[in-house]
């Protein structure tokens, strides 16, 4: 049986860290996807004519039959919101300075759902299946970034 | 024939929200030797393989697969490391027995979470890094969107998934090896902090260190080794769809298929009927009730009820998690499972001291990686050997 020390502040530790950096690669049709956002401000999903399911973002294929798709179907800018969360505490559970709230939605045309943050729902509170749109950044400063997209207001109707 | 497997031996160490000086290996060790005095095993002359699970960036070292073998009796033996829970270390000694591999397998996972400092920032780094990494400040936002999902399909409230946080801390004050055994209520669980809402503070397991070590074994070794058998009746395992934009919300579709996949193979028609003590994932309180559906436990529309009125209690008319689940032992990640599989081989031979439920005869174990993963393994276990 092994001795277990009795006072954890005379435990001896040794400290290690290493720095983790990648670069990711969106893809063909991720690339097409981030491209359409900053240029056109418009969002780009995939339609799988076999399984009739629209995903976006954009993808080359499907993962319910396994076909080939193309990055070729604009959906929303209004859709469903179908689930959100109001988050107070960041990644180590620190507190957030203030609340935000992400929400998943369905555009319209999709099947999929678009995470993104709630925007201005202050004022009633949020329900699951409120209408909302796309909020994007003003054509000059949009990069091709999911942050391209500002998040979603809800809409009357 | 493929020889039916048993379970022969089980040993633990740790589940505490700290085990002050040991290092990882001391406390696989404390474990492992446990397991062995358990099964009557000289480790060095009958286990012919051995199956670790673990994730190199909870660890802190890379390729920690070459890190397990000394702690264990396994220099110089076959050694895998599988990456991801403890249960599917299981599914892997199972198949290593039934293909005629090896007759005698041991399987670990542990957790020395206690040592690691940025274990959100661990977690975050699991998020798709294009699409949702740079939005989400937190993993726990996937659980809120998950459990608001879960709440708006069934009904359900939050004050449903605080009483399951209750009692399953409640549970756990006759639990030896729980590290947050606690007499709480369900207005206790409702009034602590929202963390990512509907999600609060009380409704998410606190981490614990830990180390599970089981040894399995074919139908001909298990009558030498042990006189109390726990017979592995069957196990199954699936992904869901990874991807946070087209997964189903709010309901655990991959665990009803691994669940489908074990009950074939343990024969079993009616699991409500057929079972009788559950261990299921309950890393935030909302799952539990998610994961009891999903094992065709009980329909979404009697979830409330059964809650309500003490049917998953230990006296219940369907016991789930009577250990206290890791909301009461603590969440030991890759050992989740094992955990859970070591609570069901405790009360399927009468171990259970205290919190012992009478006349378990069949009992099923899930587990689940926790967010944002979309995987699980099921097994169900029992007293008699079953179909061959
Ligand atoms: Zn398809």
């Amino acid at each position: 049986m092994i001795e277990r020390i009795a006072r954890p502040d005379e435990v001896r530790r040794w400290p290690g860290s290493i720095p983790v950096s990648h670069r990711y690669t969106p893809g063909v049709a991720g690339q097409a996807f981030l491209e359409t956002l900053r240029d056109r401000g418009v969002i780009l999903g995939s339609r799988c004519d076999r399984c009739r399911y629209t995903y976006v973002p954009a993808r080359l294929f499907c993962e319910r039959c396994f076909a080939e798709l193309a990055a070729d179907v604009e959906v929303g800018p209004a859709g469903v919101l179908r689930s959100f969360a109001i988050g107070f505490v960041g990644v180590e559970g620190e507190p957030l300075e203030s609340p935000l709230t992400l929400g998943l939605v369905q555009l319209d045309g999709a099947d999929a759902c678009l995470l993104h943050l709630v925007l201005d729902h202050s004022d009633e509170p949020l329900e699951i299946g409120r209408r909302v749109e796309v909020v994007v950044k003003p054509a000059g400063e949009r990069t091709g970034s999911i942050l391209d997209i500002e998040g979603f207001r809800p809409v009357e109707g | 024939m493929e020889p039916r497997v048993a379970i022969v031996g089980v040993g633990h160490a740790g589940f505490a929200p700290i085990t002050a000086g040991l290092s990882y290996k001391e406390l696989m060790f404390q474990a492992a030797e446990r397991a062995y005095d358990d099964a009557g095993v000289d480790v060095r002359a009958d286990v012919d393989s051995f199956v670790c699970c673990s994730e190199d960036f909870l660890e802190g070292t890379s390729i920690f697969d070459e890190y397990v073998p000394d702690q264990l009796g396994a220099v110089h033996r076959p050694v895998q490391t599988v990456a991801g829970d403890g249960l599917f270390g299981i599914v892997t000694g199972t198949m290593l027995i039934r293909s005629g591999v090896a007759n005698v397998v041991v399987v670990e996972a542990h957790s020395k979470v206690s040592d690691v400092l940025t274990l959100g920032s661990i977690e975050h780094f699991a998020l798709d890094p294009v699409w949702n990494r740079p939005l989400v400040p937190s993993v726990l936002a996937v659980a809120g969107l998950d459990m608001n999902a879960f709440l708006e399909r069934t009904g359900l409230t939050e004050e449903h998934c605080a009483l399951v946080a209750a009692k399953n801390r409640c549970n756990a004050l006759d639990n030896p090896r729980a590290a947050y055994p606690a007499d709480l209520s369900g207005d206790d669980v409702d009034d602590s902090a929202p963390l990512w809402w509907p999600l609060r503070e009380l409704e998410v397991a606190g981490r614990a260190d830990g180390c599970v070590v089981v040894v399995l074994a074919a139908e001909d070794r298990v009558r030498d080794l042990t006189e109390a058998p726990v017979w592995l009746l069957g196990a199954g395992w699936s992904s869901g769809s990874p991807t946070l934009e087209s997964r189903t919300w709010g309901e655990a579709d991959f665990v009803r298929r691994a669940a489908q996949r074990a009950y074939a193979m343990a024969g079993i028609r009616d699991p409500a009927e057929e079972i009788d003590l559950a261990e299921v994932d309950d890393t935030y309180a909302y799952k539990e009730l998610q994961h009891v559906e999903a094992l065709g436990l009980a329909e979404p529309a009697d979830l409330g009820d059964l809650v309500q009125e003490g049917d998953l209690e230990p006296e219940g008319e369907l016991p789930v998690n009577v250990s206290g689940g890791a909301l009461a032992q603590g969440n030991l990640f890759e050992a989740n499972g094992l955990a859970r599989v070591l609570e069901c081989v405790e009360q399927l031979r009468g171990e259970a001291g205290e919190r012992q439920v009478e006349d378990v005869q069949v009992a099923v174990a899930q587990s689940w990686p926790g967010v944002p993963s979309t995987s699980a393994a099921v097994v169900v276990l029992g007293r008699d050997e079953g179909p061959s």
